[in-house]
């Protein structure tokens, strides 16, 4: 196939009417919940009750009731947290970083990719809260003024994460609402229903779409998505620390700050992308999100997840290069040792499968880029395991060593994140509109004329 | 509106509020209502609210409240004393010396009346203030929560169903009862058994013999699960004496232990251990001693053997045979005709070639023996036969090694053994209906007995049956009385284990329950008026017999009750006569040959911790990892990894052990170094009635004992292995990986974490480990400690991993209990644990051992981690944890690379056994000076703190300034080869800042350069020097 890349190609296909986009996004906010609907909150509102369960049992007796022991201080937990720290990293960078590049075929999956990350990092940020031993004395770990003379130690980097990771809540739930302010004033201007009416009224923040409110819009978006871009790549970069600043034997490294950014945008990506598989089906939005837009996220894919298999490889290297016996022989462990299986689950999902997207057929193909983005999770989910687990199962003293078994606890809290991340967003498709609107109309072919070569937005 | 409705419902709330908040109430009432409750008091205008309601709602809502809320601080009220008791100022601990059962004499730390502490009394002649880790663990018993709290009595089995029952019964009643019962037996000439153990009292003694002159049918039966009745026997047949000299390990240069685990659980273990450590100081290379160690399993004293050989216990006596004919011929010695006629034809040589012996081990040995000819001391096994013990006799006589006993100094028993044949009398005329009455004294022969002698089933033959014990037993079952006696630290006693040293026992406490000391309820079935009991009974009796005895052995220059006081106070008289040299005249005995078997050897050894079972409900002691294997809560039948393969086992298979028609079954332990063909099991296991701490724990192995003894009373051959194919898992502190697995070996010294040489070697060259040394370049700035910085150093020269520093670290530091399933996970709470390293071969494996605590780095790497400051450290280099700002991240624990930092993952004093442990009368144990950490807590070695504030407290007082040698930790003060030395490095004159300096003195994990400060002396294994370059040991 022949491609004229001196013609930027229309993100949206058919060419449909500002109504019909108007009517298409709208619809799932004013049509009541169909069967499907209920049958798949119900499958995830029982898994976020398993979760519940699971933590009761955590805080109410302890976290004993954890596969975590003496030397393996974290498990499930803490990979947990990284995860899905990591699957809220693609959103952000679709909406930031690709707006600042100006990367048109975002704008249909970047309302939805951001309510991925703002509900992921909810998800990742109970983590932390809830594996500390006494979870009730949690708030030592903010800095406040108090009376008992408590202050937070600023050289541990798990005090960095609680800066690092709310900073980036509070930023992405920002940058994600300022986006709904003219769609919700959109909802409201269309809306016949008196309640719906009141609740968009006043999260509009009284939008009137002059052409004054468009301008200043603009600027704090842009100014926003600054903010944001750095915010990117500072999380993951601080949330590695958390290893990396330690002493343990293949934890104590410096490639993990980029390594574990490409990791994040990899498993988020693969994440986005399965989300939105599902959520074009079923909304019938085809036609915005494309396959060339699913196409080009598969390429971030293949490219970040070759960068993780570069530090894969380069990790090797360099236990073996640096001559520290203690570090090759982690990095033997890992492939080799007790936990070998892990391992090999994290190089195949992560290295081996994702590379099946250089053929263009495969990575245009729905079925084929669905199944590889669910091993890219679980891989990446494995790729946490590997480097929390195994470090410190077998560390320096072989007298101290012992095999992590996680318990049907832990798999409960796991079963329960994931409750939580799909009830939330299913609850947001249908509470706000998972595809900007006001966006949308703006990247329509004509929509922003242009003095030269207007005829070139056709997508011809 | 009523008024006196009103004033009601403020009484009621008065009722339920505390005075602070009713207060606030009224104020803020008050403000909220001025213009309504004024001098105005329109009722008309007020609110449809009435006063009434609004009492009741705020009345009800604050009950609530309250109901809710629950102060955990709040945990019943600490009253002071109302007047001041005579010597005990609150805060401040006292010290009395007394003595243990086992007649060691010990020093009992109490804080406002209560018992909290043992250690070894350091006047004691034997002790020197040491004692083995069951002394000190021994203080849990006295406040076991399930101790028998009162007297009990079978319920009469025509009144009820279920005739088991028991009903708590008066001691007055159960006196009388029994008194009459006795009067009745000793009229119709039937027999009063009672069964004991050891008797080291002679005073008891004494008691015994005024009970059998009121009641002439009573006969005693003595016993002990293990014991050293062969050495004596064969002492006597050879020596026509009854009582053992005690032993000069301190003097021996060449040491031969055949299957002797006298460093680890046999004989007087402190004793032995300070003195072959006294025989270790690197200060003195050419003084060190040298033990070779001949035995099957791995023990203690095997894994710290400079040569180990690997002998099964049935080739021992030809073993002897063969090296003192070796000896004799090669060292050109004399001897007599009949030890001649008895070693001829015996062909070391041949014998080694046959057995698969270590030659050149065996070479070295009587190379070693003959040099050092009077300096060589054999010392066989308790549990090898007679005929084992006479031929060490023999050697040890050949080689006029008469300077290594002390006969002046010997072990004094009071009681001698019963033989198989007495017990079988026992039990027939128990069958015969002859026993009225049969008492156990404190003992369990139910579960010791072995099964063919029919006890238990006699048993139920004996008219009445009745238990002296702390808790319920085996024995105790269905006996028709269970009288509860005191703890040791409840009672009154005096023990005389060495020829002229006498201890005294002292209570410390009142009786906790309404018990009474076993020799009290004796000796008041003998007085004059049973039903009239005294508490100083016993108290008296022995006072009066030491009037008798001891004061006017010792013919001091005061009258009795000063010379009574001062010895209470010491804990014991030494009494003892100028040391007897030579050696009495050897003559030769007549010896059974061994006869050859085939098949598999079982050994049923002493375990290390709960000794015959009778410390099975004490947790500590149960969780104490094995001293070789580390695994707790269990016993085993430890095997070759070879015959593991070829029985097709691994780890954790269960296998038949099948001796004759006797069998039980066992789960597999590979336990590199043991003998081909020898399986060995600890006994003591298998409880079936031990309270909720020790019932199940382990395999009852007492069913593979026998009256017809095999080599000897614990030794069987013939046995046969099989397979079962059930699993079951035993847990261990360390995971188990294969000695010669190529991945994991030697990782120790690779990895730095041991460092090691040879005694040769460092004769040499004593700066041989400085060579290799690398300067560490840190990028910070060194942080200065002007004033005191801790330290500790731990020569491993001296330490032979004995664990008891363990226990007393936790009891000193409230460390809980956490049980089988928490091992299981990786959960044990220890502060400070013995690492074990294997390296050589599974056949011949190298153990290297390693006590590791918080190294109180002073970069310390758990200290950057925590986010919430919770560990930090001093001015004086302690690392130091804040357990009130832990919110258990663990991180510290992650980041620490000796990982000795321990997490509460729950409260484990609830968690374990239903919660036992978290009984009222626990809370009496614990150390006052320490926290007891809650759930969600990391914590971990403090240096014992506690103690240093002590003595900072005491020197401020005194107007001097602190030094470091006023502090001893709990490790330090337990040790018996004291090994551990701790104290301030910046006092230049301190023996730790010599030992910091050493040339042997190493950190583990030294490269990390995060500057620990406990500093381990190097272990220099003493071997040949022709081994230096051969044995790559020292890194």
């Amino acid at each position: 196939m022949q491609t004229d890349y001196t013609v930027e190609t229309s993100v949206v296909e058919g060419n449909p009417s500002f109504k019909q986009i108007d009517e298409l996004i709208g619809a799932p906010l004013e049509t009541l919940p169909n069967r499907n609907f209920l049958i798949a909150i119900s499958i995830t509102a029982s898994m976020l009750l398993t979760g519940a369960i699971a933590l009761g049992f955590s805080l109410y007796y302890g976290i004993g009731m954890w596969g975590n022991n003496n030397p393996v201080g974290w498990g499930f937990d803490i990979v947990n947290f990284v995860f899905w720290v990591g699957i809220g990293h693609a959103g952000t960078l679709i909406s930031a970083i690709l707006f600042l590049f100006r990367q048109k075929w975002r704008t249909g999956i970047a309302r939805f990719a951001e309510g991925m990350t703002i509900f992921a990092v909810m998800t990742a940020g109970l983590f932390p809260a809830l594996h500390t031993g006494r979870p009730w004395l949690d708030h030592y770990l903010i800095p406040h003024p108090n009376d008992h003379s408590l202050w937070v130690n600023f050289t541990s980097p798990l005090l960095w994460d609680v800066f690092a990771v709310s900073t980036y809540f509070i930023v992405s739930a920002i940058f994600w609402y300022v986006g709904l302010i003219p769609d919700f004033a959109n909802l409201r201007d269309r809306t016949k229903n008196k309640i719906k009416k009141i609740v968009y009224t006043i999260t509009s923040f009284g939008w009137r779409g002059s052409n004054r409110h468009w301008q200043n819009y603009e600027m704090v978006y842009l100014i926003l998505a600054g903010f944001a871009t750095p915010l990117v790549l500072s999380v993951h970069t601080i949330v590695s620390f958390d290893f990396a600043v330690s002493i343990i034997p293949g934890w104590h490294t410096t490639i993990f700050p980029p390594y574990f950014v490409a990791g994040a945008v990899f498993s988020g990506f693969a994440m986005v992308q399965n989300c939105l598989i599902l959520l074009r089906k079923v909304f019938h939005y085809e036609h915005i999100i494309t396959l060339d837009t699913l196409e080009k996220m598969n390429k971030i894919i293949i490219v970040t997840g070759s960068m993780v298999g570069y530090a894969y490889a380069m990790e090797f290297f360099i236990a073996w290069y640096s001559g520290n016996s203690a570090e090759a022989f982690t990095f033997v462990n890992r492939a080799f040792g007790d936990y070998a299986w892990a391992y090999w689950i994290m190089v195949s999902c992560n290295v081996i499968f994702p590379q099946l997207f250089w053929i263009k057929k495969l990575r245009r193909s729905i079925p084929v880029m669905l199944v590889i983005g669910i091993l890219v999770n679980v891989g990446m989910w494995f790729e946490r395991f590997v480097i929390t687990v195994t470090s410190l199962s077998r560390d320096f003293l072989p007298s101290s060593w012992a095999y992590y078994k996680p318990t049907l606890v832990d798999g409960g809290l796991l079963i329960g994140s994931f409750g939580l991340f799909f009830t939330l967003l299913l609850i947001f498709t249908k509470t706000m509109p998972v595809v900007s609107i006001a966006e949308i109309k703006a990247v329509l072919p004509g929509a922003q004329p242009t003095h030269h070569k207007a005829e070139s937005n056709n997508g011809k | 509106m009523n008024n006196i409705d009103d004033m009601n419902t403020l009484k009621s709330e008065d009722h339920i509020h505390p005075h602070v908040h009713e207060h606030e109430d009224h104020n803020s009432s008050m403000l909220e209502f001025p213009e309504r409750v004024t001098e105005e008091f329109n009722t008309d205008k007020m609110s449809p609210l009435s006063r009434r309601k609004f009492f009741a709602l705020v009345g009800a809502s604050s009950a609530f409240a309250l109901a809710s809320c629950n102060n955990y601080r709040d945990k019943g009220e600490i009253v002071t004393y109302n007047n001041k008791p005579e010597f005990s100022t609150m805060g401040e601990a006292l010290y009395y010396a007394s003595s243990l059962n086992d007649g060691s004499g010990i020093l009992i730390k109490t804080r406002e009346g209560r018992p909290i502490k043992i250690d070894g009394n350091p006047e004691h002649p034997v002790n020197l203030g040491k004692i083995p880790q069951t002394g000190h663990a021994t203080i849990l018993d006295l406040y076991d929560p399930e101790r028998l709290k009162y007297p009990l009595r079978k319920k009469d089995s025509a009144l009820i169903l279920d005739k088991d029952e028991l009903v708590k019964i008066d001691w007055v009643k159960a006196d009388k009862e029994i008194t009459d019962l006795l009067i009745k037996a000793s009229a119709e000439g039937k027999e009063i058994a009672i069964i004991t153990h050891t008797v080291f009292s002679p005073t008891q003694k004494k008691l015994f013999s005024d009970f059998q002159a009121k009641f002439p049918t009573v006969k005693f039966y003595t016993y002990e699960l293990h014991s050293d009745n062969n050495r004596a026997i064969a002492w006597k047949e050879c020596f026509g004496e009854v009582e053992l000299p005690s032993v000069k390990w301190d003097k021996a240069k060449i040491i031969l232990a055949l299957e002797s685990d006298f460093l680890g659980n046999e004989g007087n273990t402190t004793e032995q251990i300070r003195m072959f450590a006294s025989k270790r100081d690197v200060e003195k290379p050419d003084d060190f001693n040298r033990l070779y160690c001949a035995e099957a399993a791995m023990s203690l004293t095997g894994m710290n053997a400079d040569y180990r050989i690997r002998i099964s216990p049935g080739k021992q006596f030809e073993f002897l045979l063969c090296l003192t004919n070796e000896i004799v011929s090669k060292g050109k010695l004399s001897v007599d005709g009949s030890v001649t006629s008895l070693i001829s034809g015996h062909n070391l040589a041949a014998f080694v070639k046959e057995n698969d012996l270590n030659k050149k081990y065996v070479d070295y040995l009587v190379k070693d023996i003959i040099q050092n000819k009077g300096k060589s001391l054999v010392h066989a096994g308790e549990k090898l036969p007679v005929n084992v013990h006479i031929a060490t006799n023999m050697l040890n006589s050949i080689l006029g090694s008469a300077d290594l006993f002390d006969l002046s100094s010997r072990n004094v028993s009071y009681s001698a053994y019963s033989t198989s044949q007495e017990l079988e009398a026992l039990v027939s005329n128990m069958k015969n209906g002859k026993v009225a009455v049969l008492i156990n004294f404190d003992s369990n022969p139910v579960y010791h007995f072995a099964d063919d002698y029919g006890f238990s089933k006699a048993l139920e033959k004996v008219g009445t049956v009745i238990s002296f014990t702390m808790n319920q037993n085996e024995s105790s079952n269905g006996n028709n009385y269970i009288l509860p006696i005191n703890h040791d630290l409840e009672s009154w006693g005096d023990f005389n284990l060495r020829t002229g040293l006498f201890n005294l026992q002292q209570p410390v406490i009142a009786p906790l329950y309404s018990t009474r000391q076993k020799e009290a309820i004796l000796l008041n079935w003998i007085s004059a008026k049973p039903d009239t009991f005294t508490e100083d009974i016993y108290h008296k009796y022995l006072m009066d017999r030491w009037e008798k005895e001891i004061y006017t052995q010792a013919n001091p220059a005061v009258e009795f009750r000063k010379f009574w006081y001062s010895c209470l106070h010491d804990g014991f008289i030494n009494l003892s006569s100028k040391a007897v040299s030579g050696f009495p005249q050897f003559k030769l005995p007549a010896v059974t040959m061994s006869q050859k078997a085939s098949g598999w050897t079982v050994m049923l050894n002493r375990n290390y911790t709960v000794d015959d079972g009778r410390y099975s409900s004490n947790g500590w002691l149960q969780e104490l990892p094995h001293p070789v294997t580390k695994a707790a809560w269990d016993n085993y039948a430890s095997i070759s990894p070879k015959a593991a393969k070829e029985l097709g086992v691994v780890n954790n298979d269960v296998i038949e052990i099948k001796i004759d028609n006797r069998s039980v079954k066992l789960p597999v332990m590979l336990q590199p170094g043991m003998a081909e063909n020898v399986v060995a099991i600890e006994l003591g296991y298998g409880r079936t009635i031990a309270g909720e701490v020790g019932t199940g724990v382990g395999h009852n192995a007492n069913i593979l004992l026998s009256k017809k003894s095999g080599i000897s009373e614990w030794i069987f051959e013939s046995a046969i292995l099989t397979k079962t194919g059930d699993t079951f898992k035993v847990f261990s502190t360390q995971e188990h990986h294969a000695v010669d697995e190529e991945f994991v070996k030697d990782l120790h010294f690779k990895r730095d974490i041991i460092k090691e040489g040879t005694v040769e070697g460092y004769k040499k060259n004593p700066k041989f480990m400085k060579e290799h040394e690398k300067e560490l370049q840190s990028v910070n700035a060194e942080r200065l400690y002007p004033g005191l910085k801790w330290a500790m150093a731990i020569d491993m020269n001296k330490c032979i991993s004995c664990t008891s520093c363990v226990i007393s670290c936790n009891i000193e530091n409230n460390v809980p209990v956490v049980g089988k399933d928490q091992v299981a996970v990786g959960r044990e709470m220890h502060w400070i644990r013995l690492d074990r390293y294997y390296s050589g071969t599974p056949e011949d494996p190298i153990v290297s051992t390693q006590p590791m605590l918080c190294q109180h780095c002073d970069s310390a790497p758990c200290e950057n981690v925590c986010p919430v400051v919770a560990t930090t450290h001093s001015d004086e280099g302690l690392n130091q944890m804040v357990y009130n700002r832990c919110v258990g991240t663990r991180y510290c624990n992650n980041n620490c690379p000796y990982k000795v930092r321990r997490f509460n993952f729950f409260n484990f004093r609830d968690h374990f056994a239903n919660g036992v442990y978290l009984q009222d009368s626990l809370k009496l144990l614990h150390n006052p000076e320490v926290t007891v950490r809650s759930r969600g807590v990391m914590e971990k070695c403090t240096f014992c703190i506690q103690r240093i504030s002590e003595a900072r407290q005491e020197a401020t007082k005194d107007g001097k300034p602190l030094k470091g040698s006023d502090v001893q930790t709990a490790c330090q003060v337990a040790c018996p080869a004291s090994a551990i030395s701790f104290g301030d490095m910046n006092d230049k004159e301190s023996n730790i800042t010599k030992l910091r300096e050493h040339n042997l003195g190493y950190h583990s994990l030294e490269e990390l350069n995060i500057k620990p400060n406990v500093t381990y002396i190097a272990k220099l294994r003493n071997k040949h020097e022709e081994e230096d370059s051969a044995n790559g040991l020292h890194s």
